[in-house]
């Protein structure tokens, strides 16, 4: 990757964090990369996600955001299932 | 202002919460206690496990503050507690106290604010019952709508 990639932080939760077998990791892409680019990134090297392509919701530095947010260097990227608190 | 927002593993003090939102200008109190149940569809819950993604769902909590005071300039205070980690049937997962002069602001805004949690709060339950366990799956629909 050139040296212009970005490194962002990704965390999944619920019962993605499940399907991935893990909660947090950091991950190089190439810049003005999505947040659906690094979604498809994360289905390759954890196929068991690819089930929640349709109902995922996305968070950019905590805030909820829509897949195609273009992602800067240090943002954190949160992927979750729809919310079910309460 | 003083509103209370807060995400705990810890048992949920509703009596403590509501003293502590208890100003001389509330007439009326209107406290959601949301609580396990022993059952999803008939099919025995044994408990039921909540995850957070903390520090956004203290921000989405305060938010939704923001967006009552809106939308009801007469509250008083707002508070909300929800717990996360393992819990036992009939135990608090979400507490929602709302205060106002009359009681009318105070009943919707409370149902309005549950309501808006169970949609925008990023926080997850799996029920667990005596043969499996499930990822419950809210409705993302919602969400997306009126957030984004």
């Amino acid at each position: 990757m050139s040296v212009e990639a970005i490194w962002i932080k990704i965390l999944l939760f619920g019962a993605c964090r499940e399907a991935a077998g893990i909660e947090e990791l950091d991950y190089q892409l190439a810049p003005s990369s999505t947040a659906e680019s690094a979604w498809t990134e994360l289905k390759n090297r954890f196929p068991d996600l690819a089930r929640f392509d349709r109902s995922i919701l996305m968070a950019v530095n905590e805030e909820h955001t829509g897949r195609d947010t273009i992602l800067s260097s240090g943002d954190t990227l949160a992927i979750f299932p729809p919310v079910s608190g309460g | 202002m003083h509103d209370i927002f807060e995400i705990t593993r810890e048992p949920i003090d509703k009596q403590g919460l509501e003293q502590r939102l208890l100003t001389g200008a509330a007439g009326a109190m209107v406290t959601f206690d949301g609580v396990v149940r022993n059952q999803t569809k008939g099919r025995p819950v044994v408990t039921l496990q909540y995850e957070a993604y903390v520090p956004m769902a203290i921000k989405e909590m305060e938010r939704l503050g923001r967006e009552i005071r809106e939308k009801w300039p007469d509250v008083d205070r707002i508070g909300m507690i929800h717990r996360f980690g393992e819990l036992k049937i009939s135990e608090s997962s979400v507490v929602i106290v709302i205060t106002s002069p009359h009681r009318k602001v105070a009943f919707e805004a409370c149902h309005y604010a549950i309501d808006r949690l169970k949609q925008t709060v990023p926080i997850w339950k799996k029920e667990v019952f005596a043969d499996g366990e499930e990822w419950v799956e809210g409705s993302q629909g919602e969400i997306t709508k009126q957030t984004i």
